[in-house]
């Protein structure tokens, strides 16, 4: 548990400065990948949907504090992402690559329409809405994008996970 | 089994309540919350700053090793070139327009009397894909306070602080949606609202509305803050238009800006702090 704890939280105040300092240096197409979900999507495929949506909530308001308009937005969909994904793994083979890839790319999807439906909720009603742009040039690329990545990031959290687990077993015996 | 799902989802529901009303009791500018923004933001901003600086570094680095340098120094000589001819055109339209910019550069100048310059470095930008908020190095020790103006080195207009830390502050950038700010045309005087717009975000734009029908407006054409509204004083330059929409309805046209300032290359801003009267509440925006 303490190791759990430890663990996240460097893992969280790792990305979210990657994500809020670097990153923006490796755009393309105008837009940066999404660590801080990819990370969120790969802990609740993983370790479940409890240990998701805790992880999700303060990967959420780390990103909040760091570059949000109010502080617990991205909290709260961080946690219903983490308990989403966590959900819906339980059927699933989950040591294949190519699922964590397919699952990245439909949540990146679903989680940055979510986001964009939150955001421009004045513009929309003022018939102002671009979604079929924001799609186009905002949601999609980095769904791609953030699929990629999914990869690396799935390797490293699986191997934590391993870890977590021979950690579990050792501290059961006594 | 059923219990313990059951005891979940009230637990679900008891959290997201907390946090709806976590966030209502943070939105409000003076938020006895906003403390919380500290916790991760003090320790956070050093490290930002590290990153940011050698991402500067590295960033010119390559630049440097790369063909577009020549290119892109060319590029600063046209574009110094289009500037000074563009300010010889405009010293060239009239004796009457001459009249009006000085008057509005005796004015400019009373106004940045009144205001304290502060310097900042942008250690930090959003973290996501849809907005343009930016964190800058100067916070409450330093005097700043929520809705100060944010301006560039070239007195063009870049946005406003959105919320203050101890080490740090947010600021919100004028393309961002919902922010509107009141421009004044410079050439031919006429009161409009300069809007963030979802659309044109991406490529640094913004949009003009509410252009009264009997003003003219051309594309290069100047706009300045007109000092309505309360936060931006009058005379900084938000940037030119570069493009007009005219529909069928000459109340519906509007035009498209370019912002004096380049967010995407941003390096450092100025904070504008008022020294007449800094504890100014209630002003209105958007």
């Amino acid at each position: 548990m303490r190791h759990k704890v430890i663990v996240y939280t460097i893992c969280i105040f790792f990305i979210i400065t990657l994500q809020s300092t670097v990153l923006d240096y490796i755009r393309v197409l105008n837009v940066k990948p999404n660590l801080l979900l990819v990370f969120v999507v790969a802990v609740a495929f993983l370790q479940g949907n409890v240990e998701g949506a805790v992880v999700g909530f303060f990967a959420g308001l780390s990103q909040d504090i760091v570059s949000g308009k109010l502080i617990g937005f991205y909290a709260l969909l961080g946690l219903y992402l983490g308990l989403a994904v966590g959900s819906v793994n339980k059927r699933l083979y989950r040591d294949n690559l190519l699922i964590i890839v397919f699952f990245t790319f439909v949540s990146t999807i679903l989680y940055e329409a979510v986001v964009y439906f939150l955001n421009s909720f004045n513009s929309i009603i003022n018939g102002q809405g671009y979604f079929l742009y924001a799609v186009r040039g905002v949601i999609l690329p980095e769904a791609v994008y953030n699929s990629v990545i999914s990869v690396f990031i799935f390797i490293i959290v699986r191997k934590f996970s391993i870890k977590f687990e021979k950690l579990d077993k050792a501290s059961r015996k006594y | 089994m059923s219990r313990l799902s059951k005891n979940r989802i009230f637990l679900l529901i008891l959290i997201t309540l907390l946090i709806f009303v976590f966030i209502v009791a943070t939105s409000s500018r003076d938020s006895k919350l906003n403390w919380i923004n500290n916790i991760l933001s003090v320790p956070l901003s050093p490290i930002q700053k590290f990153f940011t600086f050698a991402g500067q570094k590295i960033d010119e680095a390559l630049s440097f090793f790369r063909d577009i340098e020549a290119v892109k120094q060319e590029n600063e000589e046209l574009r110094l070139k289009v500037h000074n001819l563009e300010q010889e055109n405009r010293e060239l339209i009239g004796y009457r327009e001459k009249i009006k910019e000085l008057r509005e550069a005796l004015k400019l100048k009373d106004i940045f009397e009144d205001y304290e310059i502060i310097g900042a470095n942008i250690i930090s930008r959003d973290a996501g894909n849809w907005s343009n908020i930016f964190r800058i190095d100067v916070g409450n020790k330093d005097g700043i306070d929520v809705d100060f103006p944010v301006i560039t080195s070239s007195k063009g207009l870049v946005g406003r602080i959105m919320i203050t830390d101890i080490t740090s502050s947010k600021v919100i950038t004028i393309i961002e949606e919902n922010s509107s700010v009141a421009g004044w045309i410079a050439r031919t005087g006429g009161h409009v609202v300069v809007r963030g717009d979802m659309a044109l975000k991406e490529e640094g734009l913004c949009r003009m509305d509410y252009i009264p029908v009997d003003v003219e407006v051309e594309v290069g054409d100047i706009v300045e803050t007109s000092g309505l509204g309360g936060i931006y004083p009058k005379g900084i330059i938000i940037g030119k238009v570069v493009q007009i929409n005219k529909t069928s309805n000459e109340l519906d046209r509007y035009a498209i800006i370019e912002p004096a300032a380049d967010f995407k290359r941003l390096e450092e801003v100025f904070v504008l702090k008022n020294k007449v009267n800094v504890g100014r509440s209630g002003s209105v925006e958007e």
